[in-house]
């Protein structure tokens, strides 16, 4: 036995026509399925409504019913229907991306917007993130890497050089598979590079700082100077001071244009660790010592 | 199917859906050359006749079927996305 059609429409027996349609409108506007595609119960509810308003709306089939020589079982019921939600997934030539043609440029949306065809859908899989700490020689002159993954596998990552601390080396297609015909993600590396024991990086610039002895530094010499790639001989001029900053041109960071950076060496004083009774006392004998006051530009 | 058999399914009659093709709010496709209907194209005819019978004019039914038409693209999109978003977390968990 179907439900009373007027209390499937929430009005009283006398109801007029006009407040039946004005009854079946409210109820339909909630419950009609494509107007309110996310609610799955609205399907059945709507069937209802449309069943009693099938039989009510029209004032002939009403007066057989009230008379009952109808039940609302016997009213012609609406036929078996596909809603037009029901193709909304397959996607049909009503498809329509105004509602979000706007966020095209979004990186995520726009993989599924390129895989917006008829039905199948094709993804870019998404990038994986990986960490990798990098020796400072490594990062500078470039070298190839394994990376174990979770799953066990591993991952050749080549280190350019000069690859910087912090930077993010990007593996095409070394991410996770993608949906469909969609291509894989990329492999997102962030490099980490360790302090090195004599070296620092300064743009495309290596800086090192050089001892050198005390005579060296009065009256000059070759000295070897370590560099990343290996030792250079290097002069160091007559008279030069502790700070003072010597360049080894191209001896620095590999550039991208081709070119390379240069290592800046600083020089640095250094006495002999044990005191030298020969130098204590030419030092006490030098007539100049204490007439020069390095300080000078110090004093107010 | 062809048209008479469309109009049978739709409950409307033939010149009714000829107004509607050529206002656009069906599109047909075609089979060797001749007008085909679609399942899609039934729902769609039903959803209009509903509409009508919702007290929605001659003017507002293409308003609405364009906005059901977006409502029905972005649910799609969500979808995806909220599969891809979990499927990602799935991978990386």
């Amino acid at each position: 036995m179907a439900a009373d059609p007027y209390e499937v429409l929430g009005v009283k027996k006398d109801a007029s026509q006009s407040d039946l349609q004005k009854a079946y409108r409210a109820l339909a506007k909630k419950l009609h399925p494509d107007l309110n595609p996310g609610n799955k119960q609205a399907e059945e509810r709507f069937k209802e409504v449309a069943g009693a308003y099938d039989l009510l709306g029209d004032e002939k089939k009403r007066a057989r019913f009230d008379s009952g020589e109808i039940d609302a079982s016997g009213a012609e019921r609406p036929q078996q229907r596909q809603y037009y939600r029901d193709f909304a997934d397959a996607g049909s030539q009503y498809s329509s991306d105004a509602g979000f043609a706007d966020f095209a440029d979004d990186d995520i949306l726009s993989q599924i917007f390129r895989g917006r065809g008829r039905g199948a859908v094709n993804m870019r899989g998404q990038d994986r993130h990986y960490r990798l700490e990098l020796e400072f020689l490594d990062a500078i002159n470039g070298a190839t890497q394994h990376i174990t993954l979770p799953d066990g596998a591993s991952l050749d990552v080549r280190i350019p050089a000069g690859t910087r601390d912090g930077q993010t080396l990007r593996l095409r297609g070394k991410g996770a598979a993608g949906i469909g015909e969609g291509p894989p993600g990329d492999a997102l590396v962030e490099v980490t590079v360790r302090p090195h024991r004599l070296f620092s990086r300064d743009g495309d610039n290596i800086r090192v700082e050089l001892p050198i002895s005390l005579s060296e530094a009065v009256l000059g010499g070759k000295v070897t100077v370590p560099t990343p790639t290996g030792s250079v001989a290097m002069t160091v001029p007559k008279w030069s001071n502790t700070g003072a900053v010597l360049r080894l041109k191209g001896k620095g960071v590999a550039r991208t244009d081709g070119g390379h950076g240069d290592e800046l060496v600083t020089l640095k004083i250094v006495l002999p660790e044990k005191p030298d009774p020969e130098l204590e006392s030419f030092i006490a004998k030098w007539g100049g010592g204490g007439a020069y006051n390095p300080r000078q530009a110090m004093e107010a | 199917m062809e048209a008479e058999k469309f109009v049978v399914h739709a409950r409307i009659d033939i010149q009714t859906l000829e107004t509607w093709v050529e206002a656009g709010w069906l599109v047909p496709g075609r089979v060797e050359g001749s007008v085909h209907y679609s399942e899609v194209d039934l729902a769609r005819a039903h959803l209009i006749n509903d509409l009508a019978g919702l007290g929605v004019n001659e003017a507002g039914v293409p308003i609405v079927l364009d906005l059901v038409d977006q409502l029905h693209g972005l649910r799609r999109v969500l979808r995806h996305a909220l599969a891809a978003a979990r499927s990602g977390q799935a991978g990386e968990g």
